[in-house]
C-alpha cells in the first residue's frame, strides 16, 4: 500500500519561505544602518587622520626595551590579579551554582536568591567594581583583583550552573536508588560528571581576568595597565610600545597555556 | 601511578591489595526466604489516569519474574512504586519483610537498601573507573566521612572486583566506563547492584537498547544471579521471547491491571500475543 505525503519537502523553496528570508535580510539591514548613524560613522576621517597615528607609530619605536627591569614586577602584579580573581571567583560561584541550577537547588527561594546574586555581579562591569573597590580600599592591586573576583562570581556562576544543569541525571538516581546520602551522591556522581567542564570554564576564565587585569590598571588597580596609562600621560611611546610587546606576549602565553590545560582536563 | 580506581582526585584508600576470594558477604542474598511483596497496589495519578490497579505480586529468594505489556500497562509505574519514586494511592510494597509505602526521607534510603535497581541505561559515572562505579553501590552502607568526601570504601574494592569477575568484566576494572559497549555498561550496572548486597534486584528494561548477543548475555546473567545467588529477580522485558526463555513465572500487565501471573511453562503464547495486540 502506498501513502502520499502532502507536507512540506525539505530544501523545496516556497513563496512564503521567500518572503520570510526577504524579511528578515531587510531586518538585519535597517538594524545596521541605524546603528551607522548613531554611532556617527565617519571612515573618511580615518583615512585624513592616518598622519596621526602614523606620528605616534614613528615616535614609538624602537620600543624601550630597556624598561624590561622594572615591568617585571607590574607582569607579576597582572598575573597575579587573575589568579586572585579567578580562584576567588571559583570558590564563590561554585556553592552559589548548586544553589542556582534547577535540578540540585535544595529550595526554590535558595535558587531565586543565588540567581539574583550572579545577576548583579555579572550585570555590574569589572571596571566599575574596580571604581568602587577604589573607594574602598584605595589605590593598589588588592582592589583590581577584589573585582575580578565579584565580577567572576557572576559570570562563572552562571556557566557552572548551566553545566550543571544540562549534566547527565542517570548517575545522580542511580546513586540515590542504591541508598547513598545526598552528599555521597554529590561527591561520587555530580562532581565527577561536571568537573572537567567547570575546570575547563575556569581557565578560560582566568585567560579572560588576564586581559581585564590590564584594563583595571587605567582606573587605579597596578599591574601593567597602570605602567601603560601613566607611560601615555607622559608621552612616552617608547615605553608605551614596548608594554604593548609584553603584553601581547602574556596574553597569547596565557591562552596557549590555558587550551592546552582545556585539552587535558576535556 | 595511576590508581585503578581511575578517577581523578582523591578517589581511593589505596588499589586493591588483593583480588576477590569470594569471602564477602552479600547480606542475605544468599539467605532463602528473601522476596518482595507488593498488595493490593494502586497508583491513580492525579489527572485521574489510573496507572495500576489492584495489583498483587509475590517473588521469593531465587525466583526470576518477568513483567510483559505494551507501552502504557503499568510496568514501569510498578517499578518507581517499588523502589518509592512514586508513592501509590493504595497498598503496600514490602521488600524484606518491611513496608516502603508509608517511609520518606532516611528511613526510606535504609529501608530501600536490599533492592537493587537497573535500568535500561547503565547510568554508570562515565568519567571514573569501572571498579569505583562498582564500589559506589556499596556507599549506602558506609556513610563515613571518606565517603563523603568522594572516596570510595576501601574494604569494598576486593568485593566490587569480585562481583566485576562475577559479570565477566574483572579484566575492565581500571578501565574509565565512558569507553564501555553498551552491553559491557549494563553488566558493570549489575555489578554495582550486586555491591549494594541486595535481596531484591529489579531490572526495567535492562536490554532495551543492546544488541540480540548482549541482551542474552545480560539477561543469562540475571537468570544466574537468581538461581546460584538466590535473589529474587523481577525484570520488565519487552521481548517475550527473552522472557519465555529465562524467566520462572511470567507477569502478563494489560491497563494496570494483572492479565496472568503462572509458572513460563503455562503460559501461551497466544495469551503474550493478546497482551500487545488488546492495545494496539
Amino acid at each position: 500500500m502506498s501513502t502520499t505525503y502532502k507536507g512540506p519537502v525539505p530544501g523545496a523553496s516556497s513563496l512564503a519561505r521567500n518572503v520570510g528570508v526577504a524579511a528578515a535580510v531587510l531586518v538585519v539591514v535597517a538594524l545596521f544602518a541605524q546603528a551607522w548613524i548613531v554611532v556617527q560613522a565617519r571612515p573618511q576621517d580615518l583615512l585624513t587622520g592616518a598622519h596621526g597615528m602614523a606620528d605616534i607609530i614613528s615616535r614609538a619605536l624602537p620600543p624601550a626595551f630597556d624598561q624590561f627591569k622594572p615591568t617585571l614586577l607590574p607582569v607579576l602584579e597582572t598575573i597575579d590579579l587573575a589568579i586572585f580573581g579567578t580562584v576567588f571567583g571559583v570558590v564563590l560561584a561554585f556553592p552559589l551554582a548548586i544553589l542556582a541550577a534547577r535540578n540540585l537547588t535544595p529550595a526554590k527561594p535558595l535558587y531565586y536568591a543565588a540567581r539574583a546574586v550572579i545577576g548583579v555581579t555579572r550585570a555590574v562591569p569589572d571596571l566599575v567594581w574596580a571604581l568602587l573597590f577604589v573607594t574602598a580600599v584605595g589605590l593598589g592591586p588588592f582592589p583590581g583583583a577584589l573585582a575580578l573576583a565579584v565580577h567572576s562570581v557572576g559570570m562563572l556562576g552562571r556557566l557552572f550552573a548551566e553545566v550543571i544543569e544540562d549534566m547527565d541525571m542517570g548517575p545522580v538516581e542511580a546513586l540515590t536508588l542504591t541508598g547513598a546520602s545526598r552528599m555521597q551522591v554529590f561527591t561520587h556522581a555530580v562532581v565527577p560528571g561536571v568537573l572537567p567542564s567547570l575546570l575547563g570554564i575556569a581557565l578560560y576564565r582566568f585567560d579572560e581576568n588576564l586581559r581585564s587585569s590590564l584594563v583595571l590598571g587605567f582606573v587605579g588597580a597596578g599591574g601593567i595597565g597602570f605602567l601603560l596609562l601613566t607611560a601615555m600621560n607622559l608621552f612616552q611611546y617608547q615605553t608605551v610600545a614596548f608594554l604593548l610587546i609584553v603584553t601581547f606576549t602574556l596574553v597569547a602565553c596565557a591562552e596557549r597555556i590555558s587550551a592546552y590545560l582545556r585539552s587535558l582536563v576535556a | 601511578m595511576n590508581s585503578i580506581l581511575g578517577a581523578p582526585g582523591a578517589d581511593t584508600f589505596g588499589p586493591p591489595s588483593r583480588l576477590y576470594d569470594g569471602t564477602a558477604s552479600r547480606g542475605g542474598a544468599r539467605a532463602r526466604g528473601a522476596k518482595l511483596a507488593v498488595r493490593n497496589l494502586t497508583m491513580r495519578y492525579a489527572n485521574g489516569h489510573v496507572a495500576l490497579q489492584d495489583m498483587n505480586l509475590s517473588v521469593e529468594a531465587g525466583e526470576m519474574v518477568v513483567v510483559l505489556g505494551s507501552n502504557g500497562s503499568g510496568k514501569s509505574t510498578l517499578m518507581k512504586c517499588v523502589v518509592g519514586l512514586n508513592r501509590p494511592s493504595a497498598g503496600s510494597v514490602e521488600v524484606a519483610g518491611r513496608d516502603l509505602t508509608s517511609l520518606s526521607g532516611k528511613t526510606l534510603r535504609e529501608a530501600r537498601l536490599p533492592l537493587a535497581l537497573i535500568s535500561q541505561h547503565a547510568n554508570l559515572v562515565r568519567r571514573r573507573s569501572v571498579l569505583a562505579n562498582v564500589c559506589c553501590g556499596a556507599l549506602g552502607r558506609h556513610r563515613t566521612l571518606a565517603t563523603t568526601l568522594g572516596c570510595v570504601p576501601r574494604h569494598e574494592v576486593a568485593p566490587a572486583l569480585g562481583y566485576l569477575a562475577e559479570v565477566g568484566l574483572a579484566e575492565l576494572a581500571g578501565q574509565r566506563a565512558g569507553t564501555l559497549s553498551g552491553g559491557q555498561a549494563q553488566r558493570v550496572a549489575v555489578a554495582r547492584a550486586l555491591a549494594q548486597a541486595p535481596q531484591v534486584l529489579l531490572a526495567d528494561e535492562p536490554v532495551a537498547s543492546l544488541d540480540p548477543e548482549a541482551a542474552d548475555e545480560v539477561m543469562r546473567l540475571l537468570r544466574r544471579l537468581a538461581s546460584d545467588d538466590g535473589l529474587a529477580v523481577v525484570c520488565v522485558l519487552h521481548q517475550p521471547e527473552l522472557a519465555t526463555r529465562y524467566a520462572d513465572r511470567l507477569v502478563g500487565l494489560r491497563r494496570g491491571r494483572t492479565v496472568f501471573d503462572r509458572p513460563t511453562s503455562e503460559v501461551s503464547p497466544r495469551e503474550i500475543a493478546e497482551l500487545y495486540q488488546a492495545d494496539a
